[in-house]
C-alpha cells in the first residue's frame, strides 16, 4: 500500500513527490521523492528486510509551537506519524531505521534567528532517539538546497544538490 | 462585514475539502487516481477577472446557490485542459473540429458539463461541509468564450458593490497528466455577510471592503518595480501576473520551480512586517549583469563573481525599495527593509526558509505573487512578497478607504523617483 492520500493509486514507473507537510509510506517499492528542501527535512524511515519504506517532509520542529497543520509539518509528530504507518504495513520497530536530510539555513536575516534547519533537524534526531530508531545515515545543515529520492525497498537515498552530482547515502 | 485570518482559513478549508471531494469523484468516475496538489484563494476585481480569461479560449460550468453564501459557483477550464480532461480522464477523444467558439461538439460539450458539475457539487459539498448548512444547487449551464461575459455574465453586476470577487484556483494531479481549473465565487453580500458573521474568531478584523486596499497594493507594487528595472537596465518591462494568493504555508515552496534559481531575499519591518524575494532564472541574471555591468558575466558557468553578485544585490535593493515604497504609499505607513541577501540554489530550497520563517507564527499567509517580464530579452523576475498576518490586518484596518481610492487615482511613481534610496538607506 501507498499513501499520501487515499485514493492515490501507487505507480511504480513514476516517482512520487512528497510535499512540505506530507508523508508517504509504501510496500511496494515505489520511489519517493522531496525536491528542493532548504530549511525543510526530509525524514526516511525504512525496514530493509520487508521492504517497507516512507518519507516525510517536515517544515517546523515541533507540533507545541503553533496550532493547526498535519502531522507531517512537524519533525516531532512527523517521526512519530511515519513510524506508525510503517509499523502498520508489518515493519518490525527494532528493524526500522531513519537516513535525514535538508536542514539547510539559506539566509541570515538582520534581526532573526534563522536556526530554524538546525532546529528541525535536532528536533527529528530528539524524537528518533525516542523511538529507538538508528540514524544510519545523514546529509543536513550547511548553506544550500538539496533533492533527494528514497528506494523505499532498500533504504538507498540519492543527494542532489544545486552545484554537485547525485550521491548515495 | 467583517473579515479576518481564521475566516479566510475556513474558506481556504472550504475550497481545498471541495478539491478533494472533486478529484475523489474524478477518480470514482474514471477510475483514474487523482490527488489536489495546489489550493489558492485569490480575491480579484472584475478587471482581474477578465484579464484571467486573456482572450483565450474558456470553458465553464455554471450553477446558482441557494444557501450558504448564496451566489453563483462557476468551474472554468482553459480550453486545452478542458480537452486533456474529455481525452485522458474520460478516454474519448475529442471531436476533430477546429479550434474556437464552437470546436466542443454535443459529446465533448456534455462530458464537460457533467464533469463541471460534479466538481461543482464537490465544493459545495465541501463548503455544506465546513459551515454546517445545507447549500442547493440549480441545474448547470455551459458555456465557452474567449472573454470573461459568456462564461460569467456581467462581472459588474456579479461582483456588486462588493468590488472583489473569491476565485479558488485549484491543481488536481492524475497519474500520468495534470490539469487545472479555477473555480470562482461571487457571493451574495448579505448570505456570505451572515456566513462570515458565525465563522470569524473574537479578533478585530477588518471591513470586506478594505481588501480593495489589497488589490492596490498588488498593482502598486508591481508598476514601481517594473518602473525600476526599466530604469536600470532601460529594457521595456510588463507585468505578466499580478495576484494575490491565501495560502498554507506549506504550499508557498511548491509553486515555485526546483531549477536552479537567483534570488535576492529581504526581510521588511513596519506596516506590514515580512519578507520579499526576487527570483530569476539564470539567462535573466546574465542580462541583468550585461545590463548594468556593460560587460558579459565572467564566470564558467559556475556560478558569479563578487563584482556580479554585488550588481544583483543592489538592482534587487532599488526592485525592493521601489516595491515596498508602493506599499507604504497605499497602506500611509513607513516600511523599512534588510540589506539584501543574494542566494544561488534550487528555486524552492530558496523560498522554503522563507515559508518557514513566516509558518512559526501563523498557518496561512497572503502572497503577493507578481511576475515581470521584457520584450526583447531574455529577463523574467518572479516577486514575491508574504507579509506577516498580524501587522497586515492592523494595517488594514488602519487604511481609510478614502486613502485607497485617492492612491488609485494618483499618477504612477515618476521613474526619476523610482530608484531613490529606501527609508533605511
Amino acid at each position: 500500500m501507498t499513501a499520501i492520500k487515499e485514493g492515490f493509486a501507487p505507480n511504480r514507473d513514476e516517482i512520487l513527490q512528497v510535499g512540505i507537510a506530507e508523508f508517504a509510506v509504501t510496500d511496494e517499492g515505489q520511489p519517493f521523492a522531496c525536491y528542493g528542501l532548504g530549511s525543510c527535512v526530509a525524514i526516511a524511515m525504512y525496514d530493509r528486510s520487508e521492504s517497507i519504506g516512507g518519507l516525510a517532509h517536515v517544515m517546523l520542529p515541533s507540533a507545541a509551537e503553533i496550532d493547526g497543520g498535519q502531522d507531517a509539518k512537524f519533525a516531532d509528530t512527523g517521526c512519530r506519524r511515519l513510524f506508525a504507518e510503517l509499523r502498520a504495513l508489518g515493519a518490525a520497530s527494532k528493524r526500522v531505521e531513519a537516513k535525514l536530510a535538508g536542514g539547510s539555513e539559506m539566509f541570515e536575516f538582520e534581526g532573526i534567528a534563522s536556526d530554524v534547519g538546525k532546529r528541525n533537524v535536532a528536533a527529528a534526531k530528539a524524537t528518533l532517539a525516542e523511538l529507538n530508531v538508528p540514524i544510519e545515515a545523514e546529509a543536513v545543515g550547511g548553506n544550500h538546497g538539496r533533492s533527494i529520492v528514497l528506494d523505499t525497498a532498500s533504504g538507498t537515498l540519492a543527494v542532489k544538490t544545486a552545484n554537485s552530482e547525485m550521491r548515495t547515502i | 462585514m467583517k473579515l479576518d485570518v481564521n475566516v479566510l482559513g475556513t474558506f481556504h478549508r472550504m475550497a481545498r475539502e471541495g478539491a478533494e471531494q472533486a478529484a475523489n469523484r474524478l477518480t470514482q468516475m474514471t477510475g483514474v487516481g487523482t490527488r489536489v496538489e495546489v489550493t489558492k484563494l485569490n480575491f480579484m476585481t472584475a478587471e482581474d477577472v477578465q484579464t484571467e480569461f486573456g482572450g483565450r479560449q474558456h470553458v465553464g460550468v455554471r450553477v446558482d446557490l441557494a444557501g450558504g453564501p448564496g451566489g453563483t459557483s462557476i468551474i472554468v477550464f482553459e480550453a486545452g485542459d478542458a480537452r486533456q480532461i474529455v481525452s485522458t480522464l474520460l478516454q474519448k477523444t475529442t471531436e476533430d473540429e477546429p479550434e474556437g467558439e464552437e470546436s466542443f461538439g454535443e459529446m465533448d460539450r456534455s462530458a464537460i458539463t457533467e464533469l463541471g458539475h460534479i466538481m461543482n457539487n464537490g465544493f459545495i459539498d465541501g463548503w455544506a461541509d465546513v459551515l454546517r448548512t445545507a447549500i442547493d444547487i440549480s441545474t448547470p449551464s455551459f458555456a465557452a468564450g474567449a472573454s470573461a461575459e459568456p462564461i460569467v455574465g456581467d462581472l459588474d453586476e456579479m461582483t456588486g458593490d462588493q468590488d472583489l470577487a473569491l476565485m479558488f484556483r485549484s491543481q488536481i494531479a492524475a497519474v500520468g497528466t495534470r490539469f487545472g481549473f479555477r473555480h470562482y465565487l461571487f457571493p451574495d453580500h448579505d448570505a456570505m455577510a451572515d456566513t462570515l458573521a458565525r465563522h470569524r474568531d473574537g479578533s478585530d478584523g477588518f471591513e470586506f471592503e478594505k481588501l480593495i486596499g489589497f488589490d492596490q497594493m498588488v498593482e502598486q507594487g508591481a508598476t514601481e518595480v517594473a518602473n525600476s528595472v526599466t530604469q536600470m537596465t532601460g529594457f521595456k518591462t510588463g507585468i505578466e501576473i499580478r495576484q494575490l494568493n491565501f495560502v498554507p504555508v506549506e504550499s508557498i515552496p511548491q509553486q515555485i520551480s526546483e531549477e536552479q534559481l537567483v534570488g535576492v531575499a529581504f526581510s521588511f519591518d513596519g506596516m506590514p512586517s515580512g519578507y520579499l524575494i526576487f527570483l530569476f532564472d539564470e539567462p535573466s541574471a546574465e542580462e541583468i549583469i550585461e545590463a548594468l555591468l556593460s560587460r558579459p558575466p565572467q564566470g564558467n558557468g559556475d556560478g558569479f563573481d563578487e563584482i556580479e553578485r554585488s550588481a544583483i544585490e543592489e538592482f534587487g535593493n532599488i526592485m525592493a525599495s521601489g516595491f515596498l515604497d508602493g506599499w507604504a504609499n497605499v497602506l500611509g505607513t513607513a516600511i523599512d527593509h534588510s540589506t539584501p541577501n543574494y542566494v544561488r540554489d534550487m528555486g524552492s530550497a530558496v523560498i522554503d526558509p522563507i515559508a518557514i520563517e513566516v509558518g512559526q507564527d501563523q498557518e496561512y499567509a497572503f502572497v503577493f505573487d507578481t511576475s515581470i517580464d521584457a520584450a526583447e530579452r531574455a529577463f523574467d523576475c518572479g516577486i514575491y512578497a508574504i507579509p506577516e498576518e498580524g501587522r497586515l490586518e492592523e494595517a488594514l484596518a488602519a487604511l481609510e478607504v478614502q486613502n485607497v481610492d485617492q492612491a488609485s487615482e494618483k499618477p504612477s511613481f515618476p521613474l526619476d523617483e523610482a530608484g531613490g534610496p529606501g527609508p533605511d538607506e
